[in-house]
């Protein structure tokens, strides 16, 4: 090897090292054609619609989990009347993003919607959500009466054995859900488990019958979705799950993509983590739901991709 | 020209009524606050609002008033126009004979009464008498109540019809005294007004008999020409008002509502608006000495009246103080806007266009919560919603500056009233778990979650010199049978302290975490 030869390679090298680059990164476009499927997809450096294509991508496509003729929701985090910069909801790009691909994919019609906290149509309209999944081509579903929902059996559930959960949801073929990641008063954490307040009714009954327990429990419900799309482009580290300012959230530009709720909260959460402290212990409804066999908070037992852009 | 004039006074009228009826209306008061605009020159609104921004629409009614009698109540009050809608429905019901109207004595010590009652007691700051009497602000009532749940019954058929593109709209909850009351009066108007034309106007409501009295010195009057005139009667067969007496050949102007049908009707083009402000009314008084009499007996109380209406002006425009105690303790919530109690009470005529524009459904028409005087008056109800940090709507639709326009910047400081926490109801007290309902609705974050003891678990905290009463956390409170957190009214609205912003250290992350 040449001299000139030698330190280039040694200056590369080292390059890479200083910043982490791994061999699976720099492959990481090919691994989606891997004949073993990721369980869960990490993805981070980008904006929304980059990562969720880098992602859903390495998940195996929208196909994997979608298929043609079939009705689909997508059941972001709508719950305040924010602007997206606020991050109190999930980006409404990544809502249109995957509206889209479901649509490419065949979905026969996709329908967006959510429990709002505050008036639900402030909520739609401020979000930007409405606007964008319309012109995505999805159908906005009303959640804001009693009527829109049914009665459910959750025979696994502790505390939560039965809730009125949203006809849409009852209706559809496969579900995708797609919570914002949040820092949450009560609960602690508002990942995918917690969006589930979403597409029930009765939340008062959760809120006085042990709030983390009925979180696991409604997510034993038997309706699962098919994948769980964590938007962590901005998070909310603080005040949430409302928020008062935009000092309370960070721009932190990642998405976790898994099929299983248990670890693609454990994985978010670790994420949330590293900026502001929050113990697994402290979320408890993840180790709960762990318990009743909804997943798993083992990340080191499925197969985890991480892709940084 | 009389034909033409007619016939711009009823398109104008029926306009006038729809833009007001469309206010009131969900589906158009959801899209824009443009109809609200019209409410501001309905005369008790423009009075009450004379000094807080409708000083030069209620000069222009007066004046309006001066030169050419009543246009006010054949034109821009929704209650004449919807009375005439009344009447001509009842006339196809009738013989050609029963059709007819026929001249009518004046009821003078009724009207006179009730127009003294109404204004003395405004002086003293009441609006309950005008709020009952007052037509725009009963034809409000009849929208939202009336007019509005049938509007909401329809869109809630449609929506099990087409429930894709119609949405269900939540039935808010019903305050029955206000519905039957609404109910009520238009029964009564609808009788009045089918037998008797313009009877209410001319008798029971108060704007109508000021402006009769004000009318007495305008400019223009209709008037008989005695030459011209073959004494059909078909003039006074067509007077709603039933104010012509043609056998004296005198229209009685403090009662014409300037509808114009006599002038449309007349074969003989005998009667027609005349210049009155020449002195030919000395003339005509002396020929009847007992017309002169009942002349200088209405002037007495038209210039009594007129007293009593510059008293009130005056009495508005120095802020003189209501002259009663709110007696019976306060336990309602005014609208952001409002103020205080005392200024909502003083200003507010229970129009409901508050009512009907919130986009939550949570002021309601008081029952008690005021005490007697405050009845129908806008109470929050935060029973199933809360007001929206981000909407001003109430304060901006109301024509009476009774709620006084809020930036979205002063009403999201402005405290309504504050939160009460009884930490032995709370759930995280009493049941051992996690809840923080409250601390997830509250926009100020005057509440916050901190540790409880050494539980593990997270406590309520109220910081109340943040709070501004919104109502989010007592709405979303699952304590049962009692909420844990409550919002008590503040008699005199305050200025809540601006939130604190929590800075954030910039962390660096370029890992995963896992």
């Amino acid at each position: 090897m040449e001299r000139r030869n030698f330190l280039k390679a040694a200056l590369l090298g080292s390059i890479a090292g200083a910043i982490q680059l791994k061999p699976e990164n720099i492959f990481a476009g090919e691994s989606a054609s891997a004949p073993e499927k990721n369980d869960l997809v990490a993805v981070m450096g980008g904006d929304p619609v980059t990562m969720y294509k880098k992602g859903i991508t390495a998940m195996g496509g929208i196909s994997r989990f979608v298929k043609k003729g079939q009705k689909v929701v997508v059941k972001p985090n709508i719950g305040w009347d924010k602007k997206p910069e606020l991050a109190a909801n999930t980006n409404p790009q990544l809502v249109a993003a995957i509206v889209k691909d479901c649509l490419a994919a065949g979905a026969s019609e996709v329908i967006v919607f959510d429990h709002t906290c505050d008036e639900w149509q402030a909520c739609y309209k401020n979000s930007g959500i409405e606007d964008a999944a319309k012109s995505a081509g999805a159908k906005i579903g009303y959640a804001h009466d009693e009527k829109y929902y049914k009665d459910v059996n959750l025979p696994n559930g502790v505390r939560l054995k039965s809730a009125k959960i949203h006809e849409s949801i009852i209706d559809c073929d496969v579900w995708v859900n797609v919570p914002v990641l949040k820092n949450h008063g009560g609960a602690k954490m508002t990942i995918s488990m917690k969006n589930y307040m979403g597409i029930v009714w009765d939340r008062g009954f959760w809120h006085s019958n042990d709030l983390q327990q009925c979180i696991a429990d409604c997510a034993t419900y038997s309706k699962k979705p098919v994948l769980n799309i964590v938007d962590a482009y901005r998070i909310m580290t603080q005040n949430g799950p409302k928020g008062k300012t935009a000092e309370d959230v960070v721009l932190a530009k990642a998405l976790f993509l898994s099929t299983d709720i248990v670890a693609a909260d454990t994985a978010a959460l670790k994420f949330f983590n590293q900026f502001k402290e929050m113990k697994m212990e402290a979320v408890s409804h993840i180790g709960k739901a762990e318990k009743l066999n909804v997943g798993t908070t083992n990340l080191d037992s499925i197969k985890v991709e991480r892709i940084k852009i | 020209m009389y034909k033409l004039l007619k016939r711009s006074r009823v398109v104008i009228s029926l306009l006038i009524l729809v833009v007001i009826t469309l206010n009131f209306l969900y589906f158009a008061n959801r899209e824009t606050l443009f109809f609200a605009n019209f409410l501001k020159i309905q005369f008790v609104p423009a009075l009450l609002g004379a000094f807080t921004g409708s000083g030069i629409i209620f000069s222009l009614l007066i004046i309006l008033t001066l030169f050419f009698g009543r246009v006010y109540c054949s034109t821009l009050c929704p209650l004449g126009t919807l009375q005439d809608i009344f009447t001509k429905v009842a006339g196809f019901f009738k013989s050609k004979k029963k059709r007819r109207f026929s001249y009518s004595s004046p009821k003078s010590i009724l009207r006179y009464s009730l127009l003294a009652l109404a204004l003395i007691s405004l002086i003293f700051g009441i609006t309950s008498i005008i709020s009952y009497l007052d037509p725009y602000s009963n034809f409000g009532r009849i929208s939202t109540e009336l007019i509005g749940r049938a509007e909401q019954l329809i869109q809630n058929g449609l929506s099990t019809i087409v429930p894709e593109s119609v949405f269900f709209r939540t039935y808010s909850t019903f305050v029955a005294g206000s519905f039957v009351f609404a109910a009520a009066f238009l029964i009564l108007i609808i009788v009045m007004s089918a037998f008797w034309g313009r009877l209410y106007c001319n008798t029971i409501c108060p704007v109508g008999t000021f402006l009769g009295l004000l009318s007495r010195f305008s400019m223009f009057k209709p008037k008989i020409n005695s030459q011209k005139c073959n004494h059909c009667n078909l003039c006074i067969q067509n007077c709603k008002s039933g104010c012509i007496d043609t056998e004296s050949g005198i229209i009685d102007q403090s009662r014409c509502v300037a509808c114009l049908d006599c002038m449309n009707k007349c074969k003989k083009g005998a009667v027609s608006y005349k210049f009155s402000w020449k002195k030919e009314i000395k003339e005509e008084t002396s020929k009847d000495n007992n017309q002169g009499k009942l002349q200088s007996r209405e002037r007495r109380e038209a210039i009594i009246a007129m007293g009593l209406m510059g008293t009130l002006l005056a009495s508005r425009a120095i802020g003189f103080p209501r002259q009663i105690d709110s007696a019976p303790k306060i336990t309602g919530i005014a609208p952001p806007g409002a103020g205080s109690i005392e200024n909502l009470k003083k200003n507010c005529t229970a129009c409901q266009a508050c009512i009907s524009a919130c986009p939550n459904g949570i002021i309601k028409p008081a029952t008690t919560q005021y005490g007697l005087d405050g009845i129908l008056m806008p109470v929050l109800s935060f029973e199933k919603q809360f007001c929206g940090f981000d909407c001003t709507v109430c304060n901006q639709v109301c024509p009476n500056g009774a709620l006084k326009p809020l930036s979205l910047e002063e009403k999201k400081l402005t405290q309504i009233g504050r939160a009460n926490f009884r930490l032995k109801k709370c759930i995280v007290y009493t049941d051992k778990t996690d809840c923080g309902a409250c601390d997830e609705h509250c926009p100020t974050k005057a509440i916050t979650m901190i540790p409880y003891r050494d539980t593990g678990l997270f406590i309520p905290k109220l910081n109340k010199d943040i709070c501004i009463g919104c109502g989010g956390c007592q709405y979303v409170c699952p304590a049962t049978p009692e909420k844990a957190i409550t919002v008590s009214a503040n008699e005199v609205h305050k200025t809540a302290q601006k939130p604190t912003v929590e800075k954030q250290e910039k962390v660096k992350v370029d890992s995963f975490g896992f």
